[in-house]
């Protein structure tokens, strides 16, 4: 009975040791592991927009980090999903560093298929982060946020003035629309090509023209037409179609009534 | 004269016994306060952490710490030590949130929900724990088969 009661005395001493290194060399590891995020790049691609945010890991613990998993769900304003990007490193061993990416590819179809909302009106996007991990193959280590990411509208305020005829001939005459717009995304120019066609109030085509556009982020846009139209077709009402052909996206018609 | 020599008995068996549980009690109770006065700043992350119900379990601790050493030499000393045992491992589970450790951080503005799974380590505080229950257990055995064994050469 004494050699038990001996043995357990020991096993339990042991024990404790083990629990107070460990605990003492985790706390130490976990103040050694270094994370980092670079700065976000935003890649256009035919069909996606990919944000890739640059992630660092320098393990100078004492204890491997295994199956980091790194989950961006974006949603937008209505909270419907746009976007779920994964990134997962098996293993991160102890006295090694790690540089990844969490690429987040939103695709353009489902942005343009809610283009009113995104081309004209700034908006926010909902980021659900979640990034796990197995700290010394032993505990499970879990950190969740949400943030917001603003959507600047790259045809914010899109407007067009009042109409003016500049006289050519009897027959003709050329049509002035003054276009204004600002670029508010901070991800990319608008750089590309307007096709604009002018429509009386009997849906008669009444010319078209195509002009180039070269906007940054973060300016403004005014400009003007000139489309040399049909005297006879005019009738002061109608419509104005704006196709777009940017690098970005692709969009049109965008309808603008004049008269 | 009777009286004088029986006071000084209990007196001379007693009086260690009570420095000793005093000594005991302060130095179970110090780690703990130091401990406590490190993490109050830390106390809003851990919604689940009362410090009065903490205190109870030290509390109760150190009564039964006291109360084991008070009584050393019976059968109660090892009941004292299975009771004070069974107060640390449930305040293990409780201090560690049943292993399920989850706290809020506010960092530049958003909050990062903290999730950390301590199962491992509670695990191995309730062996700690549960092989601590166990020698008090065989001690007690132990004990009491050595005093039946005693009695039995007494009466031979």
């Amino acid at each position: 009975m004494k050699y038990v009661v001996r043995a357990l005395g020991w096993a339990t001493k042991i024990l404790w040791i083990l629990i107070i290194v460990f605990l003492v060399t985790s706390v130490y590891s976990a103040m050694n592991v270094r994370i980092g995020f670079g700065d976000p790049q935003v890649v256009l691609s035919n069909e996606f927009v990919v944000i890739s945010i640059p992630l660092f890991i320098n393990n100078t613990g004492l204890y491997d980090l295994s199956e980091l998993n790194i989950t961006a769900d974006v949603m937008d304003h209505n909270q419907s999903l746009l976007s779920t990007s994964t990134t997962f490193v098996p293993l991160i061993p102890r006295g090694s560093s790690v540089e990844t990416a969490q690429n987040i590819s939103i695709s353009l179809d489902n942005i343009m298929s809610k283009a009113q909302i995104y081309l004209f009106n700034d908006t926010d996007f909902d980021v659900n982060m979640l990034a796990k991990l197995n700290f010394a193959h032993a505990i499970p280590f879990q950190v969740s946020t949400n943030m917001t990411i603003p959507w600047g509208a790259p045809l914010y305020n899109f407007s067009i003035g009042q109409i003016s005829y500049n006289y050519l001939n009897l027959t003709h005459q050329e049509a002035i629309i003054l276009i204004s717009f600002e670029n508010h995304s901070p991800y990319f120019g608008v750089n590309g090509t307007m096709q604009v066609e002018i429509y009386n109030d009997n849906n008669e085509p009444l010319g078209a023209s195509v002009s180039d556009l070269n906007v940054p982020s973060y300016s403004s846009y005014n400009g003007q037409v000139g489309i040399i139209v049909d005297l006879s077709k005019i009738t002061g009402r109608g419509e104005v179609h704006f196709y777009f052909e940017t690098s970005a996206f692709s969009f049109g018609p965008v309808v603008m009534p004049y008269g | 004269m009777v009286e004088k020599g029986q006071i000084k008995t209990f007196a001379r068996k007693f009086v260690p016994r009570i420095f000793r549980a005093a000594l005991l009690a302060v130095v179970t109770y110090l780690p703990f306060f130091f401990l406590s006065s490190f993490t109050e700043p830390f106390q809003s992350f851990f919604p689940w952490y009362a410090p009065l119900t903490s205190m109870l379990f030290v509390t109760a601790f150190i009564i039964f710490l006291v109360a084991g050493v008070l009584t050393y030499g019976t059968i109660y000393q090892y009941v004292f030590g299975v009771a004070r045992t069974l107060v640390m491992m449930i305040f293990f589970i409780y201090v560690l949130n049943g292993g399920d450790v989850a706290l809020s951080v506010p960092i530049e503005g958003i909050t990062a929900n903290i999730t950390v799974d301590l199962r491992v380590i509670l695990a191995m505080l309730v062996l700690v724990c549960l092989l601590g229950i166990g020698k008090n257990v065989i001690q007690a055995i132990d004990f009491v088969s050595a005093k039946i064994e005693t009695e039995k050469e007494q009466l031979v």
